[in-house]
């Protein structure tokens, strides 16, 4: 991987992340729902957004992509003033934010491309940062004067440090210091305990050294703490034999909410003592790299680094060279390539297996090399069950959780919905499902049509949807989980649904089907006029609720991925589209068949059964071979036929098979001369100059340097189900057989 | 066969052409009994031809598909193209690996052309190029980029070799596709 791929897969994490930040950001401002005191905002992740940024400043400053280190440079200032509360976090602020999202997205794809950076874009988007900030006033009165603070300590706090102080300070909050005894070797996961258990009472402000002497094995640490909870039950949650709480005393003693003074101790006391104390160890740590590393907690460094020597340390951290040892150690990042060619080192390795299989069943059948040919058949079964770990642990290691398309579609949701006026609650379920990353790669932009389609025509207006009874603000649910060897998700929502006569009618005018046979249709059947190309044209979009833009772009690209996208409506209830998809592209069972003298492998999750064929159950309806089986009737697919090879002769042919191959709740049986068994397969992509070709959703390498092409049962199914269904299509076909 | 070996055997051909000054270096091949050449610089590698597999309902002119260690390749058969007469795979006839600049229409893909023999490299300077239009009017015409009449020639070499227009060839598949010959299997059967 070159040091630009590493740069756009580093920055493209980095925005993942600020994108959910701001979402969650987002649901924390939409949560205040119409009362407009001042939001409660989790300090902590305004920090964390940030942190990304400045991050990316450094990065793109690194590696030289001048517009988006610019622009990191503004929206790090905007940060900076909302993490300090110069600026109050509002929509028009956050719409900013999402914006820088987008364009973050757009210079790395001009990079991928090798183009330059978007100028435009970065320039409108430098504009609007200036309009959407509106600086409140600066917090005039200065409550730290009235605690017995260590001046020491107010001089190394961060400013934002400072600032959260200042804020609870401001609230009324009351200040307690922790001071706690930590194992040197279990400091980390210790830490996060604490914290984890502070959290629900209030905000750790900033920990450091005590200074004490003490055990060298051990630590000790004052951990400020901001709570609104009386000292008796911080003592009950939090104490324990090496924390001790203590109340930081009022100078003045005002009114309440201050705590109670219990104990007075010396208020110097508090932070004093802090020389610098020597001592070995260093405590790189996960847990560190999550927290300002401004905060170091081995005893080496006790003066606080001042706020550039913060930056410079973080920056150095984020590239990683600095602090966040472990982290850099159990993380690879890899290019996708890279495992494609393991994956295809795999892959020639089981064409080996095979023919060591082949000679050990020739050795074992020599009874005079038996003891030999057992051997040899225990360590080939060996090499084959670690062949198979192999491809498992490489497969694996291509997955990648749902929600990273997920997040770019809760954006999405925001974006549109904000365009249109419509208020939208998305519910995402599943979102740890895991599936081969090119798959969700080419996932974002058909899921992100479908919600599109969902938001524009799918749910109504605020009064449409009073007038309805139903709630105010759409719902959109986004599920996904994993069933056998296949990924679902589902796209629901609770809008106007899709009317089936009118797709009818327009099914009708488009000639897609007489009226005689509308009259009769499923209307299952009927919903999936909304996949048919061009199907809903510009006039159409109102009528049909506009399902039908762009869905047979969708549809087309579900199929490359080997999936099947259905959808159900209930009009007035709702629209629900679901996709199913297999986990991984990458190595797939097969079936290999052989029509006219060639070989065939069709996908195992889409083949339901093989048959023998019986000639006598063929019966033909309107000019298409079916056969009954178990009392349904089965449409028959003669491949020889529709792929144009010469028919084999039956009379010589002992008996044939019938596979049954489904998508969705649709089956074919397709007719072939032998079935050679199930083979693991490698799919590889057929080159451009056979894109358009049908049927096939690739090759793979069948032994002996032989290659066979992969049966695209979904696409084979559309093909004879639109041939037949399609009056005019079907017609065309029987007319020249 | 690896790169650097085609290399080899793209050397031992250039060591017969005639050395004069700038020129373009084409490879020259046999289909049935002409003579034409593609410039060396598309060549990446001469095959010998392995197990083809067909490809139904594909564009007319493409044979199939071959594996090259472990990459699926699509062959073209250069004769349907031009109109040559076909003859069955010979143990001299050889696939020619040719790829565009990825900025080119059709570029970026690495396409096998079927070819009846490998000749030799030619360098032909401009002089020695007749432009295509003058030479003949058919529509076959997009498909040739020239005529060339090398001037020195050893024995046995061809007074006139076809110059064909690897630009227009392999980025015309999808013309091929849209043609009629896409309609027809579907009739068929």
């Amino acid at each position: 991987m070159d040091h630009r791929d590493e740069f756009i897969s580093e920055a493209q994490e980095i925005i993942d992340g600020f994108g959910r930040d701001l979402l969650v950001l987002d649901a924390t401002l939409k949560s205040r729902d119409g009362n407009r005191g001042p939001v409660q905002v989790d300090p902590e992740i305004v920090n964390d957004t940030f942190r990304a940024v400045h991050t990316l400043k450094g990065l793109s400053a690194l590696f030289g992509v001048a517009r988006m280190s610019t622009l990191s440079h503004h929206l790090e200032d905007l940060l900076d003033d909302l993490r300090l509360g110069r600026v109050e976090l509002e929509p028009k602020v956050l719409d900013v934010l999402f914006r820088a999202v987008e364009v973050y997205g757009q210079i790395l794809s001009a990079l991928r491309a090798g183009e330059p950076e978007p100028q435009r874009a970065v320039e409108e988007l430098l504009m609007s940062l200036d309009g959407a900030v509106s600086r409140g006033a600066g917090t005039a009165s200065n409550p730290l004067a009235d605690y017995d603070l260590d001046p020491g300590l107010l001089g190394v706090l961060t400013e934002y440090e400072e600032h959260r102080l200042r804020t609870n300070l401001a609230q009324g909050v009351g200040l307690y210091v922790l001071r706690v005894k930590f194992d040197l070797l279990t400091i980390d996961g210790a830490l996060d305990g604490l914290k984890t258990k502070a959290k629900p009472h209030g905000e750790i402000l900033t920990y450091l050294p005590s200074g004490e002497p003490g055990d060298p094995d051990t630590i000790e640490l004052d951990v400020l703490l901001a709570s609104r909870q009386t000292l008796e039950v911080l003592r009950l949650e939090l104490e324990a034999p090496n924390i001790q709480i203590r109340p930081v005393p009022r100078r003045v003693t005002k009114t309440p909410p201050a705590p109670p003074l219990v104990e007075s101790e010396p208020p110097q006391t508090v932070y004093g003592g802090m020389e610098p104390r020597p001592r070995k160890t260093h405590l790189p740590s996960a847990p560190m790299a999550d927290e300002p590393p401004e905060t170091p907690i081995g005893g080496a460094m006790v003066r606080k680094p001042s706020k550039a020597e913060e930056e410079q340390a973080e920056g150095n951290a984020q590239v990683g060279f600095g602090l966040s040892i472990r982290g850099v150690a159990q993380t690879v990042r890899v290019d996708i390539r890279k495992l494609d060619h393991l994956m295809n080192i795999v892959a020639e390795l089981a064409i080996v297996r095979s023919a060591l299989q082949r000679m050990t069943d020739r050795v074992r059948a020599d009874p005079e090399l038996r003891s030999l040919g057992l051997e040899m058949h225990r360590l080939s079964r060996s090499l084959d069950r670690h062949l198979g770990d192999l491809q498992g642990g490489i497969l694996e290691v291509r997955m990648v959780p749902l929600g990273q398309v997920f997040d770019k579609l809760a954006r999405v949701v925001r974006q549109i919905s904000r365009e249109h006026d419509k208020d939208i609650h998305l519910v995402i379920t599943g979102a740890e499902t895991e599936v081969d990353k090119l798959i969700v790669e080419e996932l974002s932009d058909p899921l992100m049509h479908m919600i599109r389609n969902a938001i524009d025509h799918g749910i109504e207006q605020r009064k449409t949807r009073l007038a309805r009874g139903k709630p105010e603000v759409g719902t959109i649910a986004l599920n996904a989980f994993q069933k056998g060897n296949h990924v679902v998700i589902e796209v629901e929502d609770d809008g106007a649904g899709i009317d089936e006569q009118k797709v009818l009618t327009q099914a009708i005018r488009r000639g897609l089907v007489t009226e005689q046979e509308a009259a009769t249709m499923l209307p299952r059947d009927v919903l999936a006029f909304v996949f048919v190309p061009g199907f809903s044209t510009k006039e159409g979009v109102d009528e049909l609720s506009g399902r039908g833009v762009g869905m047979d772009i969708v549809k087309t690209n579900i199929s490359k991925l080997g999936g099947v996208i259905d959808v159900q409506s209930e009009p007035g209830t709702g629209t629900k589209m679901t996709v199913t998809l297999p986990i991984t592209l990458a190595i797939i069972s097969a079936l290999v068949v052989v029509v006219a003298g060639r070989r065939y492998a069709i996908p195992l999750a889409s083949v339901l059964e093989a048959l023998v064929f019986e000639p006598w159950a063929l019966r033909t309806i309107e000019g298409r071979e079916v056969m009954s089986l178990r009392g349904q009737t089965l449409a028959l697919c003669r491949l020889e036929q529709l792929f144009g090879l010469p028919s084999p002769v039956t009379e010589e042919l002992a008996r044939r098979f019938v596979v049954v191959i489904g998508a969705g709740a649709q089956r074919l049986g397709c007719v072939v001369d032998q079935l050679i068994g199930q083979q693991d397969i490698v799919i590889k992509a057929l080159g451009k100059s056979l894109e358009s070709v049908r049927g096939f959703s690739g090759a793979t390498e069948l032994g002996d340097q032989h290659v066979g092409l992969v049966i695209d049962a979904p696409a084979l199914i559309e093909e004879a189900f639109t041939t037949s269904d399609g009056r005019h299509a079907g017609r065309r076909a029987g007319s020249e057989v | 066969m690896s790169d650097e070996s085609g290399a080899r055997e793209r050397g031992a051909l250039v060591r017969r052409a005639v050395e004069r000054g700038a020129r373009t270096e084409y490879l020259a091949f046999r289909l049935a009994e002409e003579t034409y050449a593609v410039p060396i610089a598309y060549v990446k590698e001469i095959l010998k031809l392995p197990p083809l597999t067909e490809v139904p309902r594909a564009p007319f002119d493409v044979m199939g598909v071959i594996s090259v260690r472990g990459r699926i390749v699509t062959v073209r058969d250069l004769r349907r193209r031009l109109r040559v007469p076909e003859a069955a795979p010979t143990r001299r006839s050889r696939v020619l690996l040719a790829e565009l600049p990825t900025d080119l229409p059709g570029g970026g893909e690495r396409v096998g052309l079927f070819v009846d023999e490998v000749l030799h490299v030619h360098r032909l300077s401009d002089t020695e190029v007749e432009s295509a239009a003058s030479a003949i009017g058919s529509d076959l015409a997009e498909y040739v980029a020239g005529i060339g009449r090398p001037t020195r020639r050893d024995a046995g070499d061809a007074e006139m070799i076809i110059l064909v227009d690897v630009k227009n060839v392999l980025s015309t598949t999808s013309r091929g596709l849209q043609g009629p010959s896409r309609a027809l299997p579907v009739g068929r059967g």
